[in-house]
């Protein structure tokens, strides 16, 4: 498995779009904070230090993406043939896969979060402010958007291995999170609609609109963890038996 | 001994057969050319050799085993297969490091094979800049890359320009002659004749001759019209078989005179 996970990285080292998808979260990030100190917010409500720093979970957006082309990807550019030749234990490659990019979300979140906090320092200075650190709200804001982020790569992965299309699995995704959900919220209600994959990724990383109802920071991650279960399950199911051609 | 051994192997899409109870040998160290017309399930029998379609019934084994169940396959088998592919944005050295990392190959391998098919001034630039030939030869790179007793080629002259063939044929013989199997489709039938030792035809999924070239040469006066003949009214043919015989070596010392 270490060989695999060794294989995963040197095919992520060789592309240049792994760089693009740190950089676009680390862009995603400074544009949402900036927005938030640019519509005028009071600096001085604390409530908005954590509504900054919960940006970074913004970055599971770039995450999911990134996690989709790690299987539909090779299915895109054909390089998936050439996986199975060498490894034709085929769940094999996709754990190594759910490992790498999991550990690669990782990698985005933790940028973000640094990303986050200068953004968000220099804001504040500039408006001769200061950035309250102190608050334990903001590092467990920070602590669960880093796990959203890596807890939708492997979403991702997943949703990839299944679909097995890039178009197809990124308009799915993205469809979900703008459209989906929020037509399930109107005829479930807020309290049903809590429980969906990404309102619940909302609430591992205390990024929920004010006033929803919304899990429990703690719950709603081993939420998000079940999602992903299930999505690896049917992915591995639906990898070990299909055909590739 | 046989290198590769299909058996009754079978596999439908729906109610289409694409591959209907075949049944095939490869003897150790043979140039075989396998041929059919387009659909005939080539390429799907080749993917059931290598674990990549599921066969529905029957089976195809690699030295008594199924790829699945090889150690290290790429080791074993290498495959060009038609829909393997590059990704644009990555070198073609590191598209073979890749490949070499998953299964334990040394880094020097690489050097190796690139230099085999000519792709050692372009091995640092992107596949994306690359012709269709260069990456017909990085493919055959790739299924080279683990140093395989059995080549599985599909299609590998596609892309390739004369002096592209010509370069192929010498180096096809040059690896046969390293004692290594050879197992090509193709449907340039001149090209296959002036390469292989012994011929699997099918059509429709279903065998119409496996034996020498040399045989079927006889029988119908040239590879062209044994073809025709096959696979043309195979419906009312007889599948005829062979085991490869002595008449193989033939062929290649004449073919290694005029190849040369």
């Amino acid at each position: 498995m270490i060989t695999l996970v060794r294989t995963e990285l040197l095919k992520l080292t060789t592309i240049r779009s792994t760089w693009l998808v740190l950089l676009a979260a680390q862009f995603i990030v400074i544009s949402g904070i900036s927005g938030l100190v640019l519509t005028g917010r009071s600096l001085d409500d604390p409530k908005n230090v954590d509504i900054a720093v919960a940006h970074v979970g913004l970055a599971s957006f770039c995450t999911i993406v990134f996690g989709i082309l790690a299987v539909a990807g090779e299915y895109r550019h054909k390089t998936i043939t050439d996986t199975y030749l060498s490894t034709p234990q085929r769940g094999r490659p996709l754990a190594a896969k759910i490992l790498t990019y999991g550990a690669g979300g990782l990698v985005v979140g933790v940028a973000s979060a640094v990303t986050a906090l200068i953004t968000a320092t220099i804001w504040w200075s500039a408006k001769g402010k200061s950035f309250d650190l102190s608050s334990a709200g903001v590092w467990q804001t920070l602590g669960g958007c880093v796990v959203w982020d890596v807890f939708f790569a492997a979403l991702g992965v997943s949703l990839g291995a299944l679909l097995r299309n890039v178009t197809a699995a990124v308009a799915v995704t993205l469809a979900w999170i703008a459209l989906i959900e929020g037509i399930a919220g109107q005829i479930l209600g807020d309290g049903l609609a809590r429980w969906l994959p990404f309102a619940a990724g909302q609430a591992l990383g205390r990024a929920t609109n004010p006033g929803t109802p919304h899990l429990p920071q703690v719950g709603a991650g081993v939420l998000v963890l079940g999602y992903v279960g299930i999505v690896v399950a049917v992915a591995a199911f639906t990898t070990l038996n299909r055909d590739v051609s | 001994m046989a290198t590769i051994e299909v058996r009754r192997l079978t596999k439908r899409f729906g109610e289409q057969a694409a591959v209907d109870d075949l049944s095939f040998e490869v003897q150790q160290g043979k140039i075989v050319g396998f041929l059919g017309p387009n659909g005939a399930g080539k390429t799907t029998t080749f993917r059931m050799l290598v674990g990549l379609v599921k066969p529905t019934s029957g089976e195809a084994l690699i030295d008594g085993r199924r790829y699945h169940d090889l150690d290290n396959p790429r080791r074993t088998i290498g495959a060009l297969l038609e829909s393997s592919g590059f990704h644009p944005g990555r070198s073609g050295r590191n598209h073979l490091r890749i490949l070499a990392r998953a299964s334990g190959i040394a880094d020097d391998r690489v050097d190796h094979v690139l230099d085999q098919v000519d792709l050692t001034d372009a091995a640092d630039k992107r596949v994306g800049g690359y012709s269709l030939g260069m990456r017909q030869r990085l493919g055959l790179a790739s299924a080279a890359l683990g140093d395989p007793r059995i080549l599985l080629l599909d299609e590998p002259a596609n892309g390739l320009d004369p002096e592209g063939m010509t370069w192929l044929r010498t180096t096809l013989r040059r690896m046969a002659d390293e004692g290594r199997t050879i197992v090509i489709s193709s449907h340039v039938l001149s090209e296959v004749a002036q390469t292989v030792d012994d011929v699997v035809v099918i059509a429709k999924g279903q065998l119409q001759y496996s034996g020498t070239l040399k045989t079927l040469i006889d029988e119908d006066g040239s590879l062209e019209q044994a073809f025709i003949r096959l696979t043309k009214h195979h419906e009312s043919s007889h599948p005829a078989s062979e085991p490869a015989t002595a008449g193989a070596a033939r062929i290649r010392d004449h073919f290694s005179t005029t190849t040369s």
